[in-house]
């Protein structure tokens, strides 16, 4: 048996306040495996960005668990996320979302930076993981010099450069063809199955679904293992 | 200090063009700071540099020097009170002189003083001014540039009375005119004792001067820097400088509160971004403030050495005074009205949210 990674126990998430109360998340129960490459898929407006948000850190739930590793995290203050997120988890945004005046090796020691690592091993671990991607000759290059696919996996050797318990992936082939789409997918499953650890890809793009472990379907706030229609 | 140098590297031209800016308010701000303070020395030197506290006048001259009279009764009074240590009475006059006959008129303010007493002026040039000698007088610097020398002879036109110029002074002007020091007693002579003194310089603390002006009726006693100001013009040209001053201050403020505040807003996306990947309020509002500072610094620097290097190719009849202190205090009140200004991209940046990163393509 596995250790769970990830685990959502029963999470809630309302916005808003008095009658204007919106139930985003009506309760979602998950565990993500050591190893394992999950799939969310969904229309959108289904609750998959809240979703992320809350299993990433980024907003706290209104009810339920939960927990990264073996840490409850559903009653940490916002300072203590921060941490939690920079430690435990990586996140992959769509379309990237580089940092525009950083060379692609200052993109990963930025991470280190944050964390108070020391230079030399970080840029270590940075080339080893560039060199990983096949992305250590466009080191030097800023993202606007990258094409997509370059800077989607130079995301990802971002999203790694802490060790993180588990990556988050936001629609991370949304401006890339189907081709470069799948190459920078397969390398998120490779490093997944490779380091142990495991991941979390929200998309719309059905073409990649072969690539996860497994696939949840998330319709109006809850999720399913099966779509309705 | 990760972000803000790649930053700035990488954006060069945007923040060398505001960098510019900046250097080139902060170079009016010095230019005109020294111009207040060339203008002030160059009105009312003689006042500034005068070694007193306090200045003993008449109270109906309206706080003014040249206005006060003081009779011999109030003098007697003062005397009394006072040592020689602690008082020197002074008289002054506006007036023209002609050099050794030409037709030619200059202003000057005559200065009576007690060639011994504490405010006699010391000259850098020729003789002082000694107890015996009658009709001699020491000049400021600035008559040797209108073609005056040692051993000029000087008719002052409203007595007529003939004075010898045996040395120069330095830094003694009053309401823009250099002046003639003359003794009390060529003073005495020159209006046939009708003449009494203008006022009293006190050397001595506020208690002193409080006791002097109880105990002698008819006087006021002022700070030397409230005489300063009731020097004709004094107050107004100071007041219109400052002014501009305070404005220069205020525009600089705006200036790279606008410019920090709008890239600020062009980084929104961005800094949710750094904060989904965990940075933390504080890191990033350093990064902001790091940039600030170092850009005020720089530009700082730069201008602080563009005005010295323009102070030196000044004409030296333009009155302009720069030195350490004020550069200082302007440089240290520049950088505060700098970090005033990026508070409110601060405010911008701890405001952003983290979730600004999720289900968003930039």
């Amino acid at each position: 048996m596995k250790e769970n990674k990830l685990t959502l126990q029963d999470v809630k998430k309302t916005f808003g306040d008095g009658d204007q109360q919106v139930e985003v998340l009506k309760g979602i129960t998950l565990e993500v495996k050591a190893g394992e490459f999950v799939a969310v898929v969904g229309p959108s407006g289904s609750g998959k960005s809240t979703f992320l948000s809350v299993s990433g850190a980024l907003l706290s739930p209104t009810s339920g668990r939960i927990m990264i590793g073996n840490q409850d995290i559903s009653t940490l203050h916002a300072k203590e996320l921060n941490q939690i997120r920079l430690k435990n988890i990586g996140f992959v945004f769509q379309s990237a979302n580089l940092i525009p005046y950083l060379t692609v090796r200052d993109q990963l020691l930025l991470l280190s930076e944050l964390e108070h690592q020391t230079h030399k091993e970080a840029e270590k671990k940075a080339d080893g993981l560039l060199e990983r991607l096949g992305l250590l000759h466009r080191k030097n290059h800023y993202p606007e010099q990258l094409s997509g696919g370059e800077r989607q996996r130079t995301a990802i050797a971002r999203a790694w450069m802490n060790d993180p318990e588990i990556i988050l992936a936001d629609e991370p082939t949304a401006s890339l063809d189907s081709e470069r789409g799948r190459t920078v997918v397969q390398m998120l499953a490779d490093e997944v199955k490779l380091r142990e650890k495991a991941a979390i890809m929200v998309t719309h793009d059905q073409r990649m679904l072969d690539l996860c472990n497994r696939v949840v379907y998330m319709e109006d706030g809850q999720l399913i293992s099966k779509p309705s229609v | 200090m990760f972000l803000a140098l790649r930053e700035m590297k990488h954006a060069k031209m945007r923040y060398v063009l505001i960098g510019l800016i900046m250097v080139l308010i902060s170079f009016l701000v010095l230019f005109v700071s020294g111009l207040a303070k060339g203008l002030a020395s160059d009105n009312a030197s003689s006042i500034q540099t005068m070694n007193a506290d306090y200045v003993v006048l008449d109270k109906q001259s309206d706080q003014r020097i040249n206005r006060s009279q003081l009779t011999d009764e109030q003098l007697k009074e003062i005397l009394h009170s006072t040592n020689q240590k602690q008082r020197t009475e002074f008289g002054l006059q506006m007036t023209t002189v002609q050099k050794n006959g030409e037709a030619k008129k200059t202003d000057s303010t005559l200065f009576a003083v007690d060639p011994k007493g504490f405010i006699a002026p010391q000259s850098i040039d020729g003789q002082s001014l000694k107890e015996g000698n009658k009709n001699e007088a020491v000049g400021d610097l600035s008559l040797k540039d209108e073609g005056f020398q040692i051993g000029d002879r000087l008719k002052e036109e409203t007595t007529g009375t003939v004075l010898t110029l045996i040395g120069f002074t330095e830094n003694q002007s009053f309401s823009h005119s250099p002046v003639l020091h003359v003794s009390l007693k060529t003073w005495e002579a020159m209006h046939d004792g009708k003449q009494s003194v203008n006022a009293a310089a006190l050397k001595a603390d506020s208690g002193k001067a409080k006791e002097i002006e109880k105990l002698v009726p008819g006087v006021e006693v002022i700070s030397k820097n409230d005489a300063l100001k009731s020097i004709p013009g004094y107050k107004e040209e100071q007041g219109s400088l400052l002014m501009m001053i305070v404005f220069l201050f205020v525009i600089a403020a705006f200036v790279l509160s606008v410019f920090f505040y709008v890239i600020t807003l062009q980084k929104v996306n961005q800094f949710g971004v750094l904060k989904a990947m965990g940075a933390q309020s504080g890191y990033l509002s350093r990064t902001v403030m790091y940039q600030v500072l170092s850009l005020t610094v720089v530009s700082l620097a730069i201008s602080i050495l563009l005005t010295f290097t323009v102070s030196q190719l000044l004409p030296a009849s333009m009155p302009f005074l720069l030195n350490v202190p004020l550069v200082a205090g302007c440089s240290v009140l520049f950088l505060t009205v700098s970090v005033i200004g990026s508070l409110i991209s601060l405010y911008q940046v701890i405001k952003i949210d983290a979730t600004e990163a999720i289900g968003r393509a930039s």
